[in-house]
């Protein structure tokens, strides 16, 4: 698996000198945010997508505080601290980012890329997805955006290639989700710590090499041992998203004694167990699983039920033993939605813990937090044998 | 409990005679619900609203016995319910409008208005007492530290603690912030699944300049947003609004919105100040807040003000002397009267607020007044606090330009990842654009247990002092 891992790290590296070279060559360099906005329509548009989510260090998000509000979430504002800071080499040669207006976090932060006069697109993600008139606001909200696409291109888009992405994109998810099954072992052969990097290489890394690395890896993985102790409790991680470069607190978890077999976030993650169902008409193919099949986010509305009964299925199909619920600092719908998942996961008597992050891993906040996990697993550990 | 205390509060609240015997009762009642105590009352009438309210003015006084109605109201809703009224909620920011056409259309059968803003409203701003409602919330699962809105704590609160009843249904306006609408959904799943909430929302996805209003797609669309929301009201409470009720209650909203635009104008341009920010802004609020006892009161109470301002400005009496610097807000924080008062003690008098004084856009006349919920739809996407920064900065310049205070208050919004996240940006682009000097405050215009007096006492002085030097090199 190392080595893999270690020639997807390096292809994935390559992405941002790929840009710069695609850039010259007058092609589009276009970021988005999110899993609501297609980046197979980007390419079917001919131009390179990108996605942006990178997190986990403390000093991008305090770098916005000059003109941002300082309760806004990290990963919110590591989107635009890590340009204020020079640290990001894609935003300054973007010819566009687009953003998914979902909630006040981003919808803010993208004001704040405005008020920076960077060039700006917003998808309309309307949160009552139960209703007929919003999921025609976020179709109208796509058209536009390929509209756009269209006009900065001079071209129309190629709806043979956008459909053909979408293939691509359900070869990529079906091999995820390959590897994902492993995880319902009794021993796994990998980890949170690595799935969440495939995720993360696999949207910077061509897609049919991405494909045919992971299912390399999945024949190397099915019949390899455990990775972990054997009876390593198993663990569900919940949350907004893992962004790029936010590893620390599944790397804990798992060094801590635990597994996590499964994993149900919004964010910086592929939507890989659903595949899209492609007809005619790319667009509206993306959209009804994006918009209606996915099961909600927690800022659609109603949305905590479902995502409850969702969870409830992974739980039994992983056979978890708890649930880690990784929230973000200030993130106070996910603060509102642990609250109520407690309730009901008390209920079902699957313990459950929040672990809240600012990005803030220095040695003084790292011993509390390591505290917190391995108290946790321990506790799970304790139920494991006592079961 | 003593009864003297409380009427000595009422009185000072302007009621007198059969008016105050009548409402007497009620008033210990929902006292008594809200559990306030004696010595609350007493602190609130001896000490509380006569430092931080400028109660020398009737039409000051009468606005405060208006709010006390309306806590009785939301005291009573349990009392409604078991009679069998109808109970609807609303929360802020909303257009008040649609709200009080459902009070036009079913009369004393509905209770209608947004209880938590009002118990803040009442219970911060003049008895300093809204805490036992807040922390009954993070009990509950409101977690302190994550920076909640204290309005949707209250609802929670205010709910579990049995003062206000479980509505027949609340309509969410997720608008501008995401907690509003989402409260609700926590609340039927935490608490009590037959809590019924309908949301209408649209996601801000104009970009920086856009007038919201003028993009045709986009009123279409809150037209529908809105109608399906009142469809759904209508099933759940039979209740249904003409257009000719609808077009009473924008009469008496636009009656009420020359009224204050005249007191506001009025004020913040004398020298020397009148009055000061918080009562101005309180007569503000009955524009995006329905009152369940009719908006009667708030209007004489406007009247008797706009009389006696102008009876001041005739005798050049003011809270400052003339010439004192002034302080405009983006929304001055009545719920926190005590902000006002420190600075006023400092020589400086806080005006307007950005966000409820109207914009000329907003007084012009409605494109779609046959249509309520076209009428409602352009009525919200011209108020700026709820469009994009663009659109909210130039109401804001146009503002800051007819009132010329000599600096401007932002922050107090630090719990709103709307209303509260953009304003060091906004400050930086109104002041480049008028010359005004803005000021950033971290604080939350509802609820003062973070940020004490003495925590903003330093730079309160500190504006002030700036403020009074730069007026006086001004005039050299």
């Amino acid at each position: 698996m190392k080595e893999i891992m270690k020639e997807l790290d390096r292809l994935s590296k390559q992405r941002v000198s790929e840009l710069q070279k695609a850039k010259k060559s007058g092609k589009l360099v276009i970021q988005y945010t999110g899993n609501f906005i297609p980046e197979e329509m980007i390419k079917a548009a001919g131009a390179e997508p990108y996605l942006m989510c990178r997190g986990g260090e403390p000093e991008p998000p305090d770098a916005v505080l000059e003109d941002m509000l300082r309760f806004m979430n990290p990963l919110a504002r590591s989107m635009a601290g890590f340009n204020e800071l020079g640290l990001d080499p894609v935003t300054p040669i973007s010819d566009l980012i687009v953003m998914q207006q979902t909630d006040c976090h981003v919808g803010r932060i993208s004001e704040l890329f405005e008020f920076q006069e960077l060039p700006v697109w917003k998808i309309g993600v309307p949160s009552e997805w139960k209703k007929e008139i919003a999921f025609e606001y976020y179709v109208r909200s796509l058209e536009k955006f390929k509209e756009k696409l269209e006009e900065m291109t001079g071209n129309p888009l190629d709806k043979e290639v956008f459909k053909n992405e979408l293939e691509k994109t359900n070869k990529l998810h079906e091999a995820l989700r390959k590897i994902d099954s492993l995880r319902k072992k009794e021993n796994p052969p990998i980890g949170l710590t690595e799935f969440i990097r495939l995720n993360h290489y696999s949207f910077t890394v061509d897609k049919d090499i991405m494909t045919e690395k992971l299912n390399e890896l999945y024949d190397k993985l099915k019949d390899a041992p455990g990775k972990f102790n054997e009876n390593s409790p198993k663990i569900l991680f919940c949350g907004r998203a893992l962004a790029i470069g936010d590893y620390t607190v599944p790397r804990l978890l798992e060094e801590s004694g635990g597994v996590i077999v499964s994993d149900f976030m919004d964010e910086g993650i592929r939507p890989y167990r659903n595949d899209y169902t492609i007809n005619e008409d790319p667009l509206l193919s993306f959209a009804k699983t994006a918009y209606l099949e996915r099961p909600p986010i927690n800022i659609f509305q109603p949305a905590w039920e479902d995502r409850f009964e969702y969870m409830k299925g992974l739980i039994k199909d992983y056979d978890v033993d708890g649930v880690v619920w990784y929230q973000l600092s200030f993130d106070e719908i996910y603060d509102m939605e642990y609250t109520v998942l407690a309730k009901w996961m008390g209920e079902l008597n699957i313990p459950i813990i929040k672990m809240e992050s600012s990005y803030e891993y220095s040695r003084e906040a790292m011993g509390p937090l390591t505290t917190r996990i391995e108290s946790f697993v321990e506790s799970l550990k304790g139920a494991y044998e006592n079961e | 409990m003593n009864k003297e205390i409380n009427i000595e509060l009422l009185k000072l609240a302007g009621f007198e005679g059969s008016e105050l015997d009548a409402f007497l009762p009620d008033w210990l009642m929902a006292v008594e619900k809200v559990g306030l105590t004696d010595d609350d009352i007493e602190y609130a009438a001896t000490e509380y609203i006569p430092k931080n309210w400028d109660v020398q003015y009737r039409g000051v006084r009468k606005m405060i016995g208006a709010y006390f109605r309306e806590m009785v109201e939301a005291a009573k809703t349990t009392q409604y319910k078991a009679e069998g009224k109808k109970i609807i909620y609303g929360i802020l920011p909303a257009v008040a409008t649609i709200y009080n056409a459902m009070k036009v259309s079913a009369g004393d059968d509905l209770y209608v208005s947004f209880p938590d803003l009002m118990l803040v409203t009442i219970l911060n701003g003049f008895f300093d007492k809204a805490d036992p409602f807040l922390y009954e919330a993070e009990e509950k699962g409101f977690t302190y530290g994550c920076r909640h809105c204290p309005l949707n704590k209250m609802r929670v609160g205010a709910y579990t603690k049995g003062l206000i009843a479980i509505p027949d249904v609340i309509w969410s306006w997720g608008f501008n912030c995401d907690e509003g609408p989402k409260t609700d959904e926590m609340i039927k799943h935490l608490l009590n699944e037959d809590w019924n909430y309908v949301v209408s929302r649209i996601p801000h996805d104009t970009y920086y300049g856009e007038s919201d209003d003028e993009i045709e797609e986009r009123v279409q669309y809150l037209g529908k947003v809105l109608k399906e929301g009142l469809d759904e009201i209508e099933e759940i409470t039979g209740i249904k609004i003409s257009e000719e009720n609808f077009k009473k209650a924008m009469d008496e909203n636009n009656r009420l919105a020359f009224k204050i635009g005249q007191l506001v104008g009025l004020v913040c341009k004398a020298d020397p100040l009148p009055m000061g920010g918080n009562a101005l802004t309180q007569f503000q609020q009955v524009l995006t807040v329905p009152f369940n006892s009719g908006t009667g009161y708030m209007e004489e109470a406007i009247d008797i003000m706009t009389k006696e301002v102008r009876e001041a400005i005739k005798e050049k009496k003011g809270v400052l002397p003339e010439g004192a610097p002034r302080i405009g807000s983006y929304f001055v924080p009545f719920c926190i009267p005590w902000v006002d008062r420190m600075f006023r003690e400092n020589g400086v008098g806080t005006t307007f607020s950005q966000t409820l004084t109207p914009s000329s856009k907003q007084l012009k006349a409605p494109r779609y007044k046959d249509n309520m919920y076209l009428a409602t739809a352009e009525q919200w996407l011209k108020m700026p606090l709820g469009q994009n920064m663009g659109y909210e900065v130039a109401s804001m310049v146009e503002k800051v330009n007819a009132y010329q205070p000599d600096g401007m208050l932002m922050g107090f919004f630090d719990f709103d990842r709307w209303l509260g996240a953009h304003q060091k940006m906004a400050a930086k682009l109104v002041e480049e654009e008028t010359g005004v000097p803005h000021y950033y405050m971290e604080s939350d215009f509802w609820d003062d247990r973070d940020y004490s007096e003495e925590a903003l006492r330093t730079r309160i002085e500190s504006v002030s002092q700036i403020l009074k030097m730069k007026k006086e090199m001004a005039a050299v």
